[in-house]
């Protein structure tokens, strides 16, 4: 059983990953980025074909991670260029219009062929107490513990944090206080295009190495993303870990281990009714 | 005016009908059309089956076709879509009026159309059936052995061969297989008298298999079956690897998981875990591929058990149409097919039948092949048949 909930973590933290990313591109810019794991999955696949020609891992971890900033660039350029005036649901629509987009092209690119998947860590794992315990579940949650530390921390202590924190409070207003606040949304948008590469690479070995399927991580992400009710970060990744331990500690469960892969629903409904506690009825609706 | 054009439109209308009928019975004496139906896009894309049956007609025309005429080929792209596989169908039958279907790779042409082909009199020889329709049907017989008799065969062959008794198998999802692989594990228990101690439906495409390989290791499982496609059975033995487990149980896997990509992707580290070849293994070197080798070299056509299956089916029709003695109609086929003999043939365990029955399963064979340092080789010599305790 311990196993079972351990060998979630990996799904966790990528989970918890990405999660972090839906909610940095929320707060500073002001998008719930639907396409964020694709963006995730096509640096993975620029990392899986240059692994694929033979020019080692980290090569490839390093041009995929690349890869994955400059597609997050390029659609960030997108919405701060065409819709930085629009409202919140009309960029958010906008994101399922790239998703598609990067599907499609993700698709025509790469082809549906199985490509060899490097585990970055070499399959490697520790064992402690008899638990099997991978390492790049140790990497992951260290990651994103570092992560959600760093960004809280960048966001207080530096000039362009706190450049960033005014442009998502008053975005007419800082611009206007010369803050270059299309430079900062591009650059927001590729930080999370590198961050969501990085995890979809780390939960790549345990999954089905398909674009389509990989794509569809942004649901527990959401998920997670939720729980931290889109404001914290520190929040988000105790949800998306707790998102992935829950997957795998009930898969230990017969009875309701076939609907583990919707747990993330669940937790979506009860975070949901948690952050609506308050609310009297008439004003919630 | 009125009445002169009527007249006209009735003169137009009567010159066509006359004009339709001289061009059918034209057509009597024309090529002979034949249909194909797979995904040639979409979820489920294979492109060589329908590539070698046409390389195959061409070689007959080539040769002066049968019976002088010419062997004319259509294909339809099914897309793994229902709607269109049913409008293929019925454009291949209806409109182009084809005599068969022959080398059809879909994963689910034969659930859709198999109660038409009944109604029309028209018989499929698939390449590759998946779905269980294509081994219960009166007018479709698959020459591969299909996802349930291969599982049977692969547990036999655990129980049998490898003498294991503690056997687990784990199918991923797929819509309206279950039942289908739900009775293969009973035609296994049944003939051998073991029991599969755990039988698992719980994996998702696309989900981490790693709580499953678990529950593998926890029920102590001697041999494992995880039957799904190439693509799941990396993640899977990824996680075995992770786990360590490779040496834990003989991880086994049906025809779906034999590809070049499953072994390459694995290397070493899915050494000893075994796959079911539902033909002669496509990758080795026996003669009987020579011709199918040859084939696809020379027509520039990519290796896969799909094509070798379409190729099977084609070589198949054309001997059986071969011995027609009168016109060569779909009428004609489909008595050719009904009341043939079993066909030999060494790319197959068992022969291939068609014959009157309601339903056809004629391949009941496996080869299995050992994975080593990424390829394949034989870890039985012969071909694994179904022992039926009747």
């Amino acid at each position: 059983m311990l196993q079972a909930a351990v060998a979630g973590l990996i799904s966790g933290g990528a989970y918890a990953l990405l999660g972090v990313c839906v909610v940095l591109l929320y707060r500073m810019v002001g998008v719930l980025n639907l396409a964020q794991a694709a963006v995730g999955v096509f640096g993975t696949y620029v990392m899986l074909v240059v692994y694929g020609l033979g020019w080692g891992v980290w090569t490839g971890v390093l041009l995929g991670l690349m890869a994955g900033a400059l597609i997050g660039a390029l659609l960030g350029s997108i919405m701060s260029k065409w819709f930085s005036e629009a409202p919140l649901q009309t960029r958010s629509s906008v994101t399922i219009a790239m998703l598609i987009a990067l599907l499609t092209i993700g698709l025509r690119v790469f082809g549906s062929d199985l490509r060899p998947a490097p585990d970055l860590f070499g399959n490697s794992s520790l064992e402690a107490f008899g638990v099997v315990i991978p390492t790049g579940a140790i990497v992951v949650i260290a990651l994103a513990a570092l992560l959600a530390f760093g960004i809280g921390r960048f966001l207080q202590r530096t000039k362009v944090g706190t450049w960033l924190r005014a442009l998502s409070e008053r975005p007419t207003a800082a611009e206007l206080l010369g803050i270059p606040a299309q430079a900062l949304t591009v650059g927001v948008w590729a930080v999370a295009g590198a961050i969501s590469s990085i995890a979809v690479m780390l939960i790549l070995p345990t999954r089905t190495p398909d674009f389509t399927v990989l794509t569809l991580l942004i649901l527990p992400a959401m998920a997670a993303a939720l729980v931290g009710v889109f404001k914290s970060f520190g929040i988000t990744i105790v949800g998306g870990l707790s998102i992935g331990l829950i997957e795998g500690l009930t898969s230990s469960i017969g009875s309701i281990a076939p609907f583990r892969q919707i747990i993330w629903f669940a937790v979506m409904l009860l975070a949901l009714l948690y952050a609506q506690r308050k609310e009297v009825w008439d004003a919630a609706r | 005016m009125k009445a002169s054009g009527k007249l006209g439109i009735a003169i137009t209308l009567g010159a066509g009908l006359l004009f339709g009928i001289a061009s059918v019975q034209a057509q009597d004496k024309g090529p002979i059309k034949v249909g194909f139906i797979g995904g040639q896009s979409g979820p489920f894309t294979q492109i060589e089956p329908a590539k070698i049956v046409k390389a195959y007609f061409e070689r007959i025309n080539a040769n002066g076709g049968i019976q002088g005429r010419k062997l004319e080929f259509y294909s339809e792209d099914d897309q793994t879509n229902p709607g269109l596989a049913s409008q293929g169908a019925r454009r291949l039958v209806d409109d182009i009026g084809v005599v068969a279907n022959v080398g059809s790779a879909s994963a689910l042409e034969c659930s859709v159309n198999g109660a038409y082909y009944v109604q029309k009199g028209l018989v499929s020889i698939q390449g590759t059936g998946v779905d269980p329709i294509c081994f219960k049907n009166a007018n479709i017989s698959a020459v591969n052995t299909g996802p349930f008799t291969a599982t049977t065969l692969i547990l036999q062959y655990a129980a049998k061969q490898l003498n294991k008794n503690k056997i687990c198998a784990f199918f991923a999802q797929l819509p309206g297989l279950e039942p289908a692989y739900r009775e293969a594990v009973i035609e296994f228990e049944e003939n051998s008298g073991k029991k599969v101690v755990v039988q698992d439906y719980s994996y998702t495409p696309g989900s981490d298999p790693t709580p499953l390989v678990l529950k593998a290791k926890q029920v102590g499982c001697e041999a494992t079956l995880f039957a799904g496609s190439d693509a799941f059975a990396i993640s899977w033995m990824n996680a075995v690897k992770t786990q360590n487990l490779l040496k834990a149980s003989t991880w086994m896997f049906i025809g779906s998981t034999y590809t070049e990509a499953f072994a390459k992707v694995m290397g070493s580290s899915a050494n000893g875990s075994v796959v079911a070849s539902e033909f002669e293994p496509y990758l080795g070197q026996g003669k009987a591929l020579a011709d199918w080798s040859d084939l696809s070299a020379k027509n520039g056509i990519g290796k896969t058990s799909f094509s070798l299956g379409s190729y099977l089916a084609a070589e198949i029709f054309v001997n059986t149409i071969k011995t027609i003695k009168g016109e060569i109609s779909r009428e004609s086929v489909t008595a050719a097919f009904k009341s043939m003999k079993p066909y030999k043939t060494p790319l197959m365990g068992t022969p291939f039948t068609f014959g009157s029955a309601a339903s056809h399963r004629s391949n009941q064979s496996v080869k299995i092949l050992e994975i080593r340092d990424g390829a394949y080789r034989l870890a039985y010599p012969g071909w694994i048949k179904l022992e039926s305790k009747k």
